[in-house]
């Protein structure tokens, strides 16, 4: 019996809580459920971003997900 | 009226070449906030240095593409460019427009940004440079709803699709690059505008052996036009080349004297293979020892065509030069149809091995053709589930450090060193 | 009406994709796709491609500059709507096409264009310098080490003839990268302008705390050059981190990650030039550009000593190559080594490669040209 898609969402944002980095590449995630299809987790994290649970930061040439509240941008002013 | 002195800019409104200063000058005779543009780059040029921060967070919501955030360091003396982020647009496949769409693309931007863009960026997209962060949303809305157009990709999206203009003006294409590409476009729009890879992954498609879009040195994914057949020879017009009466290579050298044409010099003595031969007035090609590098094509374009029977090769892991150097993409299918009719699922099969595997293995920030080159290519080749030929290396290994696996070797690894001690004293 | 920022979610669209390319053909091209005989450049800038049907669609190419304002791009609509049915098209190196199907629209066209003052130069074709393929530089990016319009545009003045004419041994292409990621992939060019930083990055360490999240910072660096450290503000400790200066390559993804990290400099920046790639597989496989001028200072607003370099390199090449000849066929077919002599570039060091796979370029041959480089 593997994990149900909520599972997996709520250890990916313990994961993105928990760990010492603020923002997390997609494969961080997907230890979660090791079950799990890589492109299945990246769906659901992708997911939690449409939810508002999650967010992007992009350097222009690779992409990560953070929790809103542990992402910042140098003019503070938030994304969407 | 300039809004701040600009010297050295001015300069670069002297010579031939079109101006881009001149041209910001306009459009900010039109939106005022470009006198802003002009005036952080007048200070760049002075102080040798740029002025611009990266804003990672900004974007349309849902979006992990498609903007690229950016400020001026000096927001208080150049207040128009306060927030200057980029936005990249989806250009149509090969970038054919109608007037109408250009025109009511650019009011959009003149409405919502600065009204300065880059036709086209490094990647194919539309460019559009120097948008508020408020003005994001609205802008997004605008171009989805007025015109029912979309971003293009960015970060560690699929990056947006690119092809030559292929069939559509270009009498060597081998397949038809402006579908293939339209079709993977739209089959492929969540991973376009979602972060989906460790990495960038970039889609190019080339008509012919020439690659006008570079698709060999700078896509993870290149699918370059090929054929199966023959050369397709008019002896005729051959004659007419000998005779003269035809400029060769497509007039492409008419601004110099080079003598009058002759076929041995700029065809047969040029051919990679020596493959080509006259016979009489007769060109003949040994087609079987053809490489289809196109040179007596691109030389006789009258004479010479592309077989009919076209195809593409598909070649795997070219990148610029960060991180382990440049690299040109691998050979891995010689030669596959392309056809619409079965909606690419070909194509779309190798794609999605490739990514399956990367995915999973591919470490985080590291090119598909990085890992390949970490795994090595036969590790790769077994991915693919296709067999090793000798098209897939320019020469065979120089050292004998062949890695074998245990079913390989009759018997196993394991082994009795009691019973190997009974024949050999220690 | 609109977008309605109380309600971002409600009608909202996504996943469109760009329209159907087909809607964007002019009417010649759509009727004769797929079906195109041959082409032939009449003149400079000037293109016919002949179909099966006995159809011809002429196609008059100008460059521009890549930066481009909604005006210019108006203006280029008001050519297209009284010339070419209302369509036009962009290639693949910033060039602008427009397309007729009767020769004799080709020099109202021409006329037309050439009444626009400098603004659309007619050119770009066969064995020519095309236009030059770019990145952002000083426009807009974060992380350049030079910029990209004004060293284009000083580039382009110096190399106009070339564009405007067809006399080179073969097409020479151009490309600038404003640093060493290279968004513009410039590898592959016969002519590379590349901007390089040489000063690792300083660490603002006042600003750290504030603006970084450094274990992002640690692992930004490709080659893992940024370590954590500790640091002393205003009396207080604060965890911080060092640059390795031995390990870095002045990238600036460190930059990216941490804006405490800045390393673009007057002094330390500049250009270095590569030359001999190409992409096509005509005749030879596709090559890599190769470092022949480590540095060149940044010198705007005209980069005397880059447009010196790279038009010296051209008129070498112009002179000495065979007919068909790529730079760096040419520059195979002499050796190196002549190359260097022929240019009057002095080799150095830094031309030696000493990074990963460095020893696939080394000499293991007994085979070399005697030059004014053996003393």
């Amino acid at each position: 019996m593997g994990m149900s898609d909520d599972e997996i969402k709520a250890a990916m944002i313990e994961k993105a809580t928990k760990s010492p980095k603020p923002a997390l590449y997609v494969k961080d995630f997907y230890k979660c459920d090791a079950e799990t299809k890589p492109r299945k987790i990246k769906n659901l994290a992708n997911e939690l971003v449409k939810e508002g649970k999650m967010m992007f930061w992009s350097s222009g040439s690779t992409t990560m997900y953070a929790l809103p509240d542990r992402i910042k941008d140098e003019e503070g002013e938030g994304g969407i | 009226m300039a809004k701040h002195d600009t010297p050295l800019l001015d300069e670069l409104e002297k010579g031939p070449w079109p101006s881009f200063v001149t041209d910001i000058k306009r459009q900010a005779e039109k939106n005022p906030d470009c006198w802003d543009i002009l005036g952080i780059l007048e200070l760049s040029f002075r102080d040798k240095i740029t002025h611009w921060k990266h804003g990672g967070i900004v974007g349309v919501f849902g979006y992990g593409g498609g903007i690229v955030g950016r400020y001026a360091d000096v927001p208080k003396e150049y207040p128009g460019v306060e927030h200057f982020h980029t936005v990249r647009v989806n250009q149509p496949a090969s970038k054919y427009y109608s007037t109408e769409n250009l025109r009511h693309l650019m009011e959009l931007w003149d409405k919502h940004g600065s009204g300065m863009t880059n036709m086209h960026g490094s990647t194919g997209d539309i460019i559009l440079l120097g948008c508020r962060t408020e003005a994001l949303e609205p802008f997004f809305w605008d171009l989805t709803h007025e015109l029912g157009q979309d971003l293009g990709g960015s970060g560690s999206n699929l990056r947006t699709p690119a092809n030559c203009l292929g069939e559509s003006r270009c009498e060597w294409s081998c397949y038809d690059t402006e579908e293939l590409c339209h079709h993977l476009t739209m089959h492929y729009q969540d991973e376009i505008h979602r972060p989906a890879f460790p990495y960038k992954f970039k889609f190019k498609f080339s008509g012919c052996a020439n690659d006008c879009v570079a698709a060999i040195a700078r896509s993870d994914f290149a699918v370059i036009g090929t054929w199966k057949d023959d050369i397709r020879i008019d002896q005729a017009a051959v004659k007419e080349y000998v005779a003269g009466n035809i400029p060769a290579n497509g007039g492409a050298h008419s601004g110099r004297d080079w003598g009058s044409f002759s076929i041995k010099k700029e065809v047969i003595d040029l051919c990679p293979t020596n493959c080509m031969w006259m016979e009489g007035d007769e060109l003949k090609i040994d087609d079987t020892e053809c490489t289809r590098c196109m040179h007596c094509i691109n030389v006789m374009p009258r004479a010479l065509r592309p077989g009919a029977q076209g195809g593409a090769s598909i070649l795997i892991g070219a990148k610029a030069p960060i991180l382990d150097g440049a690299q040109f993409a691998t050979l891995i299918f010689p030669f596959i149809e392309i056809s619409a009719e079965n909606e690419f699922e070909n194509v779309i099969e190798i794609i999605e091995n490739v990514w399956d595997w990367w995915m999973e293995v591919g470490k985080n920030r590291e090119r598909v053709g990085e890992t390949m080159q970490r795994v090595g290519l036969p590790t790769f080749i077994k991915v693919m589930g296709i067999d090793p030929i000798p098209q897939h290396v320019k020469e065979p290994r120089s050292n004998p450090y062949v890695f074998w696996e245990e079913e390989e070797v009759e018997g196993g690894f394991d082994r009795s060193v009691e019973e190997f001690r009974k024949r050999h004293a220690a | 009406m609109g977008y309605d920022p109380e309600k971002p979610m409600v009608d909202r669209i996504t996943d469109l994709g760009p329209p159907h390319y087909s809607k964007f053909h002019p009417p010649v091209i759509a009727k004769n796709k797929g079906k195109w005989l041959w082409h032939e450049i009449t003149q400079p800038g000037v293109l016919v491609h002949k179909a099966e049907s006995g159809d011809e669609c002429w196609t008059v190419r100008v460059g521009g500059a890549r930066l481009m304002s909604t005006e210019h791009i108006y203006e280029l609509c008001d050519v297209a709507d009284a010339h070419c049915d209302g369509y036009l098209r962009f290639t693949t190196r910033n060039n602008v096409e427009f397309m007729v199907d009767d020769k004799a629209k080709v020099q109202p066209l021409l006329d037309d264009l050439a009444s626009r003052g400098n603004k659309f130069p007619v050119g770009g074709t066969g064995a020519g310098v095309t236009n030059i393929v770019h990145t952002q530089g000083w426009v807009h990016c974060h992380t350049p080490a030079t910029d990209a319009s004004g060293v284009v545009k000083a580039v382009m003045d110096e190399l106009f003839d070339y564009f405007v004419t067809m006399s080179l041994p073969a097409q020479v292409r151009i490309a600038l990268a404003c640093c060493l990621n290279m968004c513009g992939a410039v590898h592959a060019s016969d002519i590379a302008i590349l901007g390089v930083h040489r000063k690792p990055p300083m660490i603002d360490h006042s600003r750290i705390t504030g603006v970084c999240e450094l274990p992002l910072a640690i692992a930004s660096c490709p080659l893992g050059a940024v370590k954590p450290a500790k640091a002393t503000v205003d009396g207080v400790e604060i965890k911080t981190v060092k640059i390795n200066n031995d390990r870095c390559m002045y990238c600036g993804n460190c930059y990216t990650m941490c804006p405490a990290m800045p390393l673009a400099d007057p002094e330390g920046d500049g250009i270095a030039i590569l030359v001999g790639g190409k992409v096509s597989n005509s005749r030879t496989s596709p090559k890599f550009s190769k470092l022949v001028i480590p540095f060149l200072p940044n010198t705007p607003p005209r980069w005397p000593e880059t447009v010196e370099a790279v038009k010296n390199i051209v008129e070498v090449y112009a002179k000495d190559a065979r007919k068909y000849e790529r730079v760096g066929e040419w520059a195979e077919r002499i050796g190196w080594e002549k190359f260097f002599e022929k240019c009057n570039i002095p080799f150095t060091i830094k031309s030696v490669d000493d990074y990963r796979l460095a020893y696939d370029t080394w000499r293991t041959t007994t085979n070399f040209k005697y030059t004014n480089a053996i003393k």
